[in-house]
């Protein structure tokens, strides 16, 4: 062969993907439900995602019983402030309190016993009693550790007042302070964060389920059959559905980053953009690969569906964006480094938030691409042993 | 209502079950092998939060000082840093959370009796837990300045440490842990999870089943036949409840079993409620699936509009008080939120009908609801 018939191949080749593509496009805009999904998933949620409250001790809701009624009970209830803490009361009788703990009107209650002022006037060790609602153990730690500070904190600042030291003689004691900063997200704004993991988990969602239903919805109705006596290969049928969901969602990502992240919660955007759209696209690749993959063992749409789910809820509550890497178990961190979120995830907020360029993420794209073409290879391997 | 009608439905409904034998395996073992792998797999907990130190001074008490951090297990020490210009790329690749950069001089000054000031560079990325672990560092250098200041103390006024320690610290804070004493995460989030799984699991399986008989065609043999609207939704709906229930009870096992948490309330309060919410949250499947034109559209949305809640509306991560105004109303008007409460109070709590009926009628009222909302959107006349 000469390079003729070979680059009228080629072109033919690509003439197929583009029709084919073109109908995987045709038929996901005829479904005017999923459309409207589409518009709505990746712009309206992705505000609301925004807005949500992430992962830490926010407004826990404390009642007191506070038995000593002193200036110095009163100081000490008055550090418990929001955004941690939030008073429910200080009256009531312990009874009162154990139920307001059962119903779950509170969260934590705390007992500040009679003579509480005057132990500390004396210079006497004084207890202070709380009862912290453990249903939800990190939550419940959380709230019991920063009462720990907070009441530490009190002390200390009690005892050295009692020493007979003020803030001018605190100048003089080998303290050690802290200057804080946190990095690439100033103001802890955590719609910056949520905004950007709402977006990745919608794309998630649409090219796990959507490239293994176009797939199964071929087998399911038989007009897989068509498809195959025509002169397509397993790859030019295959490929074009991974085209037009990446497609799909690389639009969607458009939107969101120029219509929400942009506008809506200005989030400055450090690193570059086409990166993140290559990126993207390349996700887009490695999860429908995934989507491929499950039609290609399913034999019809809820099983597809149901094998999808199967996989999207780990991917999801294994990305980092639910829970932290560094908590997880350790036979989990073997298990996430075969998850496509956990490592788009990484890159993402490198690129979008902390500026990285390629030579920072590459371990993640280089993860991403091994996943997505081995998903997709085996994914046409099989579609190929199944019928011819 | 003619119950022969209904059984007839079921029945056909139950055969089209049995014949997808894979669908049928998958409805039984995806909920328990969810169950298995997140229950022992998700915690919120921040810990081994990788941190290094970039120590300019070099001194037995710089060293203590970051000891401090090194020795703590909410840190994952990944070295001492040479120079300041590694910060960046460490941080901006995510490879590192937290960087303590020990001034020179920090033990000059010190020893001198003067406050000395240490920086601390966070990543923000993820601002909660960026806070979580500003919370830890400020905790473990507040301890070092308070045994700093006894160290001086001790040393200019000629009295121990062991006897300065309780006169700077006067409060002691007695913590008493209820419902969950061990503070084990894994019986905070198994019990939950029964929420989570029961939300979509029944909701997306359901979604798929009048669709499928609307693209497949087979929906006219229904609108041809005597069978009325209530019937036919009754009998689709039946053979998914039963299922979801029989996972509810395999799942309430294992909660008990495997994960060894306790169930201190009354069993039929929960098992009553369960089937509540089974019946709510099938009847949302329903509802997409009546709405919808193709399997396809009601497996994305279903899953949608069912996962997403459940995972942030429900109180599974955090209370719905801790969450915003948003966010509650949201959580207000879904069914999850009153189910957390059920199960938080009979495994862990061991409260009974007294405390949770407000939660059980609500649970009524979105079964009824749902229900309702069916009927109203399942015509028997194709609409154009």
């Amino acid at each position: 062969m000469n390079g003729g018939p070979t680059f009228v191949g080629l072109q033919r080749w690509l003439q197929r993907l583009r029709v084919m593509t073109a109908k995987e496009l045709l038929q996901l805009s005829r479904d005017t439900p999923l459309m409207v999904f589409f518009v709505f998933a990746f712009s309206f949620n992705v505000v609301m995602g925004g807005g949500r409250s992430g992962f830490e001790l926010k407004n826990a809701v404390m009642h007191v019983l506070d038995h000593d009624k002193s200036n110095a009970s009163r100081e000490l209830i008055g550090r418990f402030k929001p955004p941690y803490y939030i008073l429910h009361g200080v009256e009531g009788r312990p009874e009162e309190a154990m139920r307001m703990l059962d119903r779950g009107d509170v969260m934590v209650t705390m007992d500040i016993p009679s003579g509480f002022e005057k132990s500390l006037l004396r210079g006497e060790p004084a207890a202070v009693h709380m009862q912290v609602d453990t249903t939800n153990s990190s939550l419940g730690l959380l709230a019991a550790s920063y009462a720990q500070q907070i009441i530490g904190e009190y002390g200390s600042e009690a005892a050295l007042a009692g020493l007979g030291m003020d803030r001018q003689a605190l100048e003089h004691l080998p303290l050690i302070r802290e200057e804080q900063r946190a990095w690439f997200n100033p103001n802890q704004n955590n719609a910056w964060f949520f905004s950007i993991s709402e977006l990745m988990m919608m794309t998630t969602l649409l090219t796990i389920l959507l490239s293994s239903a176009a797939m199964a919805r071929e087998k399911e109705r038989g007009t897989i059959e068509q498809l195959l006596v025509s002169p397509l290969t397993p790859m030019q049928i295959m490929l074009p559905k991974v085209l037009a969901m990446t497609l799909v969602v690389l639009i969607g990502s458009m939107v969101s980053v120029f219509g929400v992240l942009g506008p809506v919660f200005h989030l400055p955007i450090k690193g570059s953009l086409p990166l993140f759209f290559a990126l993207t696209a390349l996700y887009g690749f490695t999860s429908s690969g995934l989507g491929l993959f499950i039609a290609t063992v399913t034999r019809n749409l809820s099983q597809a569906g149901l094998l999808g789910i199967f996989l999207f809820v780990p991917i999801i509550l294994f990305s980092g964006i639910h829970t932290p890497h560094e908590g997880m178990p350790r036979w989990l961190h073997i298990i996430v480094l075969f998850n496509p979120l956990a490592h788009y995830i990484d890159a993402t907020y490198s690129i979008l938030l902390r500026g990285a360029g390629l030579d920072l993420i590459w371990d993640s794209v280089l993860a991403m691409a091994l996943l997505g073409g081995t998903l997709f290879g085996f994914g046409v391997r099989r579609f190929r042993r199944q019928f011819e | 209502m003619n119950a022969q009608r209904i059984f007839a439905i079921i029945h056909k409904e139950w055969r089209e079950i049995v014949r997808d034998p894979l669908s049928l395996t998958m409805a039984f073992v995806m909920p328990v092998a969810l169950v298995l792998l997140v229950g022992f797999g998700m915690t919120f907990d921040v810990q081994n939060v990788p941190l290094a130190v970039l120590d300019r001074d070099g001194s037995a008490l710089s060293r203590d000082y970051a000891h401090r951090f090194i020795d703590s297990r909410y840190f994952d020490f990944n070295g001492y840093l040479a120079d300041q210009r590694e910060i960046s790329p460490l941080l901006s690749a995510g490879k590192l959370r937290a960087v303590i950069i020990i001034p020179e001089q920090f033990e000059r000054t010190l020893r001198a009796a003067q406050p000395a000031t240490v920086q601390v560079l966070l990543d923000g990325a993820f601002p909660d837990r960026a806070r979580i672990v500003k919370g830890y560092i400020s905790a473990i250098t507040g301890a070092a300045s308070r045994d700093s200041i006894a160290e001086y103390l001790s040393r200019t006024q000629g009295v121990t440490t062991t006897e300065l320690r309780p006169l700077l610290q006067p409060i002691t804070l007695e913590t008493r842990y209820l419902y969950n004493q061990g503070l084990k995460s894994d019986w905070s989030v198994p019990p939950k999870l029964l929420m989570f799984i029961l939300f979509f699991a029944p909701a997306f399986m359901t979604s798929l089943r009048v669709v499928r008989e609307k693209e497949l065609g087979t929906i006219f043999n229904i609108y041809t036949s005597p069978v009325t609207r209530v019937e036919f939704l009754v009998g689709k709906l039946a053979p998914y409840v039963a299922i979801a229930m029989v996972n509810l009870l395999i799942l309430w096992g294992i909660v008990l079993e495997v994960f060894d948490v306790p169930f201190r309330g009354s069993v039929p309060l929960f098992f009553g409620s369960g089937l509540l919410y089974v019946i709510a949250t099938t009847c949302i499947g329903m509802l997409v699936s009546v709405f919808v034109r193709t399997q396809v559209a009601a497996m994305v949305i279903s899953l949608f509009i069912t996962f997403v809640p459940a995972l942030q509306y429900s109180g599974l991560e955090i209370p719905v008080a801790s969450m915003g105004t948003e966010a509650q109303v949201i959580a207000h008007l879904m069914p999850a939120m009153h189910f957390t409460r059920i199960i938080d109070g009979s495994f862990l709590k061991g409260v009974g009908l007294a405390v949770l009926w407000p939660d059980l009628a609500l649970l009524a009222f979105y079964a009824t609801a749902l229900f309702g909302g069916c009927f109203l959107l399942f015509h028997k006349r194709v609409r154009q």
